[in-house]
Order: structure tokens, then sequence, then C-alpha cells
């Protein structure tokens, strides 16, 4: 016992005065100032804590920092406003996903093709380029007279935020279904098909070092393939039912779909990025912070191309969109009831999907990522590579296969805390650095590569903002004097950052890292 | 006589290091051979590149009569080399019986070799919950060999295993490794010669990053000259 008090007396001491100062935050303000404050603290700390867990997952075993995750928060954001407001959009695209994904799944035969003598030696260098621009000129081609309904970014009337702004009143209409007119139907699935499998037999092309063993052809290569190729088509012929269906749900079961279909992309994402853009550079670990920073870059520029520049806000589920009768709420026995938006709780008027649904999620998603991470194979392997990834390969362990699954779940982490901030905060093209800045900043406080101390981080940050943005509204009376100090809005990221450095100069590797 | 390993000439670089330059090493099926040499001969970036973790640019390393050079070294352990690498590398965070189950490769491997592990090292049967950072060396160097038996390896390489350890858990490995050898064929690195001697029943001495000789460990034995000149005081 006295040795761990020794050991941590530092951390001891410094989470000492933080709960020092925490309480003296608290007694300086009313009591459903305070309710609020905590709630909304725990709130931003919960989505930052989504960015950050993420990011220091893919740093602590990738050792990648990847500096598009602030973007791909974002990302997840606009796909889930996307599937929640505009159905429509999202199911006329899920056919051609489908169908050039499922040419990535042949990639037993792509393997056992690639290692035939007819593309070997300088044929090997040149033909995969032939082939990826080749694929390229087939999709675009199809795809630009594919037809796909959507918004219009130059009409203010059909622009994302007139669409998200009537569908919160209520009023959504989607537009006449788009039909091919430019285009047979059989030529444009054809088109998809030989195009994604062109472009995945190109980068099988690229494949290099000795196989372990090539892959024997038999009924499961071809299983996925078939499945995916089956869905596509299947999409296609009911693509109008499923949007009439999507359009018709009750849109609590449609924003937990929009959920899914977000944490789903930025899985699939992820699992794209690390295998072709960051695999290749694990040997220059500059080009990979510049590669990350460049896809940021796009991202942002896409999204802005795409949704448009404009800010606006994703409407709430139904069963935290109400205000009408019974409302605001009394418990949340009243919420359930009436469903209420807000709720009073000690006198303090909350939002309750903003200020309890967030913060509850955020528990759920660090106590199932702790759980996978102690107890499931997957997880030991990420503790174990953490700390010696050479070691692990060595005991005959596929490390990149497990990189990119640390990949895909820790950007899938990141959308599902953009789908969440959507509703909350709103949708924006910047929503992704802001969390970004909170979440380096948060890591740099609870420890770079520590999962606790990711969450310890982010919950402080949130906390440390939110109070000192409510003391700007009520102000800190100055003991002894008669001074009322409020503190300026540029106070507030000035102030996690002044606790970082605090921090930092007393515990250099965080407060809950390891030291060097 | 059958090899289950050959190295055939590799040369190795470390950066622009040539840090191998040449070596060659035979080792017979079922035996325990040592590669002997002074500190910064080369014997451990030659493990290292029998594994792959360190990649070959010229030479052959032929595995169960297959080519191995070049392939990841995932690859290249599942087909079933176990390493114990220098200073144990024991996972800190992970319990002592993670360490031995992470290193399955097939379901129930740690299952079906537990007994077989407890048998030699029964230490590591009452520190099985304990988290590898609070083993002291000796308990690790057991927990290390002990990895790279769960999994069915047909080739153990054993860097330094008496490095730091006190003489009486030296004695206790020296009673270890040779009922390895009994499942798998051993390669290992030693600098104690009176440890390897009296383990091994090959050599091969690495001296500058080149193999200058091999044989039998009963001839080294006497062959003062050759000790005293590659190896230092005997």
């Amino acid at each position: 016992m006295t040795l761990f008090i020794r050991k941590n007396l530092m951390l001891l001491i410094i989470l000492s005065v933080l709960t020092g100062l925490f309480v003296a935050a608290a007694s300086g303000m009313e009591s459903q100032d305070f309710v609020i404050t905590l709630l909304r603290g725990l709130s931003v700390g919960s989505l930052t804590f989504l960015v950050a867990s993420g990011f220091s997952l893919i740093f602590g075993l990738l050792d990648v920092l990847n500096l598009a995750h602030g973007t791909l928060f974002m990302i997840g954001a606009y796909i889930g406003w996307t599937v929640y407001v505009r159905p429509d959009t999202f199911v006329d695209l899920l056919t051609p996903l489908a169908i050039i994904l499922s040419g990535f799944l042949l990639k037993d035969l792509w393997t056992v093709l690639s290692t035939r003598s007819l593309f070997a030696g300088r044929m090997k260098r040149i033909l995969p380029w032939i082939g990826i621009v080749l694929a390229a000129a087939i999709l675009f081609g199809v795809l630009r007279s594919y037809p796909i309904a959507i918004w219009d970014v130059g009409d203010y009337a059909q622009s994302p935020v007139s669409i998200s702004y009537l569908a919160s009143q209520g009023q959504s209409i989607l537009p006449p279904p788009a039909a091919f007119d430019k285009l047979s139907p059989f030529l444009a699935l054809v088109g998809l098909l030989a195009g994604g499998s062109l472009l995945a037999f190109s980068l099988a092309l690229f494949g290099t070092g000795k196989l372990a063993a090539t892959p024997r052809l038999n009924w499961r290569s071809f299983f996925g393939f078939a499945v995916l190729l089956l869905a596509g088509i299947l999409f296609f012929i009911f693509n109008n039912a499923l949007t009439d269906f999507l359009a018709g749900v009750n849109t609590n079961w449609l924003f937990l779909i929009a959920a899914l279909v977000a944490v789903a992309s930025g899985i699939g994402l992820g699992a794209l990025m690390e295998t072709t853009l960051i695999r290749p550079l694990y040997i220059r670990p500059i080009y990979q912070l510049m590669v990350t920073l460049g896809l940021s870059a796009i991202g942002i520029e896409m999204v802005r191309a795409i949704w448009g520049r404009p800010e606006f806000t994703m409407p709430r589920p139904e069963l935290f969109a109400g205000t009408g009768e019974g409302c605001p709420a009394t418990s949340l026995a009243d919420w359930w009831q009436y469903h209420c938006s807000t709720m009073l709780l000690l006198d303090g008027r909350i939002r309750i999907f903003n200020e309890i649904v967030i913060p509850i999620i955020g528990v759920i998603v660090l106590v199932a990522v702790w759980v996978l991470l102690q107890r499931s194979r997957l997880g030991m392997i990420i503790r174990a590579g953490v700390q010696d990834r050479e070691m692990v390969e060595a005991l005959g362990i596929n490390v990149r296969r497990v990189f990119t699954q640390v990949f895909a779940l820790g950007v899938g982490l990141a959308t599902l805390g953009g789908v969440l901030a959507a509703p909350s905060i709103g949708l924006s093209n910047l929503m992704g650095e802001s969390f970004m800045i909170n979440a380096l900043i948060a890591l740099a406080i609870g420890g770079l590569t520590s999962y606790p101390g990711a969450a310890l981080g982010s919950v402080l940050v949130g906390l440390l903002q939110q109070f000192i943005i409510k003391y700007g509204q009520i102000g800190i009376s100055i003991p002894f004097t008669d001074i009322i100090f409020k503190p300026s809005p540029p106070i507030v990221p000035a102030s996690t950052v002044l606790l970082m450095v605090v921090i930092l100069l007393v515990l250099p590797s965080g407060l809950l890292g390891k030291k060097e | 006589m059958e090899y289950i390993l050959d190295v055939q000439d590799i040369h190795t670089f470390i950066g622009q290091y040539h840090i191998l330059q040449g070596v060659n090493v035979r080792v017979p099926k079922g035996s325990i051979t040592a590669l002997l040499g002074r500190n910064g001969a080369g014997k451990t970036t030659t493990l290292k590149s029998i594994l792959g973790l360190t990649t070959p640019r010229q030479g052959k390393v032929v595995f169960e009569g297959r080519e191995i050079q070049g392939m990841r070294p995932f690859d290249i352990a599942a087909l079933g080399i176990g390493f114990v690498p220098e200073h144990r590398a024991i996972f800190r965070d992970l319990s002592v019986e993670e360490n031995l189950k992470i290193a399955e490769r097939k379901k129930g491997d740690y299952a079906r070799k537990q007994e077989f592990i407890f048998s030699l090292f029964p230490d590591l049967k009452r520190l099985i919950h304990l988290s590898g950072m609070n083993l002291s060396g000796g308990q690790q160097q057991m927990l290390a060999i002990a990895r790279a038996l769960v999994a069915d390896n047909s080739l153990l390489l054993i860097d330094e295993p008496s490095e730091g350890l006190a003489p009486v858990l030296i004695e206790q490995l020296m009673k270890a490794i040779p009922q390895l050898s009994a499942e798998s064929t051993v390669v290992l690195v030693e600098q104690n010669f009176l440890v390897a001697s009296q383990l091994t029943e090959y050599y091969v001495i690495i001296e500058e990053g080149r193999s200058v000789k091999d044989g039998k460990m009963k001839d080294l034995i006497d062959d003062k000259a050759t000790i005293h000149r590659y190896l230092g005081a005997a």
C-alpha cells in the first residue's frame, strides 16, 4: 500500500488537486447550473473519448498518428445524416457499392492468377497500373450516368440545410426516384462488376513478398463474392421498396440504422485506408503523417463538395424530440411517456439526447472496448503488440491482419462519435478538427497509449471546458473583493491546453501513461 | 544426415551495416546445436534472419525442405518455429497464462501442452495469474521458453537463456533444455561455454558475421586452441 502511494505520489497529488478544484467549482454555482454543466461536460467528454480512444488504440499498436481521425469523425456524422434524412440516396448507393466490393472478395482467385507466369517480369510492373487506369475509367463512365437521387448543394431549397430543416418539422418529402435513362441497367451492373474486379485484380498484382502458400480455390473462395453480388442485385431490384420502407420507418429505428451504417462505413473506410495507404508506409513514418494529414484535408473538401459548407443539424429521433404536453419531463418515466426532448433534474433543464444518452453510450463503449481488450484473443494480441510487435509476429500471429482490424475499429469508434454528434452539436465542416484537438489534449493528459487514460483525459477536458463556459455566463466572485470575473470564450480552449501543460510538467507521460 | 534447418551463405544488412557476411548453419533433426561466438559476432542476427525478423539479402534458408527466406515472419513462425529472444520479451501487461495462451496457433494448444510445460517449470503453475511485469528474471526466462512450447514447433531458437541468471536457475534450465529436444530440434545461442558444452551435440562458431567452424561439440571441448581463438578463455 505504502509502495503504491510512493510510486504514484504525483498522480495522487494531481488527482486530489483536480478533485478540490471540481468541488470548488461545483460549490460556486447553483444546483441546477451544476447538474447541467456536469452532464454537458460528460457529454462532450464522451464524444471526445470516442475520437481519442480509437486514435490511441491505433497509435499504440501501429505507431501511426492518424491525423485524419477527426475528419473521419465528421464523415461519420454526414453519412449518418444522409441515411437518416435522405434514405433514397443511401439506398441508391447500395447497389454500386456492393457490386464493386464483391470483386474484391474474389481475392483468392486474383492471388492465384497473379502468380501465373503470364504476369511475371516486366509485365508485372506495368500491368497493375494499366489495370487501375482502365478500372477507374470504366467505373467513372458507369457511375457518371448511374441514377442516384441526391440533394443539390447549389440550390438552397434543395440543399441539405433546407432538407434538414424540413425534416425536423416533420415535412420531409423525398423526390421521385431517379431512373435509368442514359444507360441500360444491365450494362450498368456488368460495368460495375467488371470495374470492381479489374481494380481488385490490379491491386493484387502489386502484392510483393513470398506467399506462405498459394490459396487453393474452392467454393469458399467464391462464397463472399456470390453473397455480396446477390445482395447488390437484390438492392437493385428492391430499390424502391427499400427506400419506401426506410422513409416510412419510425425515426428511432431509422436513427439506429443510420448509426449502424455510419459505424459500418467507418470500419470499411478504416480497413480500406490501412490496407491501401498506410500499409506501404510502415517503414516511412513521416510519410504516414503526411498521408493522414493530406487525407484529412481531402476529406474536408469532399464533404464540402458533397454536403456543402453551411452548418445544419440532424433532426433528433422521435423519442427525444417531444415538446408538447407533459414536457419538460420531470422523471424518466415521464420522458418515456411523452418522449420529451428535455427533462428537469434538480431544477436544471437538460436535453435528454445530448446530456443523458450520449454519456450513457460513452460508458457502454468504454466498457465494451475494455472487455474486448481484456477478454478476447484480439484484445490480448493488441495489448501484447502495443508493447512488442516483433515478438507477437515471432509467435506466428498475422499482425498485419490485426493492424487492419484495429485501424477499422478505431475509425468505427470515431464515426460512431460523429453520428452521435450530428443531432446534438450539429454538422459542420470543421467539427472534426475541434474534436481532434480536444482528443489530442485528452490523450496528452491521460497518457498517449493508455486506454483508461483516454477516458480520464476526455472527461477532464469535457468538464473543464463546460465549467469555464458556464462560469463565463454566471461569473466567478473573487474572494475578499467584489469583483466578478467572467472568463471569456477564448479561455475555453486555452484552459485545456493549460491543464495539459501543467500535467505534462509534473507527469511527462500523462496521468496514466507508462513511464518510459 | 537429415537436416531440419539449412542456412546457406546468408548475408544480412541492418541499415547500411553488413552484419552477416556469409553464415552457414546446418542443424540435424532432433539435435541441440549451439551457435557460439563473441559478443556482436552476429549470433542473434542469424536467429532473426532465420525467422525473417531481419531479411537476408542473399543466400538461402531451408526449413524442412522448403526455402523460407523472404517470407513474412509470422508465416515463417507458423511453419513451426518457436523463438525465445534475448531479454525474453515477456508481455508485461499480460498475465502468465495469457502470455502462454497468446502463443496458441490452434485452439486447445495451451490445454494440451499445459501438463508438459508445468512438468518442466513447476514454478509457472503457481504464478499463473501474476502479471508478466511482476516476474523475476528467472521466471521470465522460463515463461519465455514455455511460451515457445505452446504451439507445435519442430524447431526452437533460444537466444542466451542463461544471461543474467543466478547459478541455481541456470542449473534448472540445463535440466529443462535437454527435455525439449525430445519433441523439437533446438538451436541455442549461448555465451557461457560451460553451459553450451554440456547441453549441445553440435556447434557452429560465428566470428565477425561469418560462420568459421562447425562440428561435434565433443570434438570442440578438447580443441583448446579453437576455443581460445574464437571464444576467448574457456
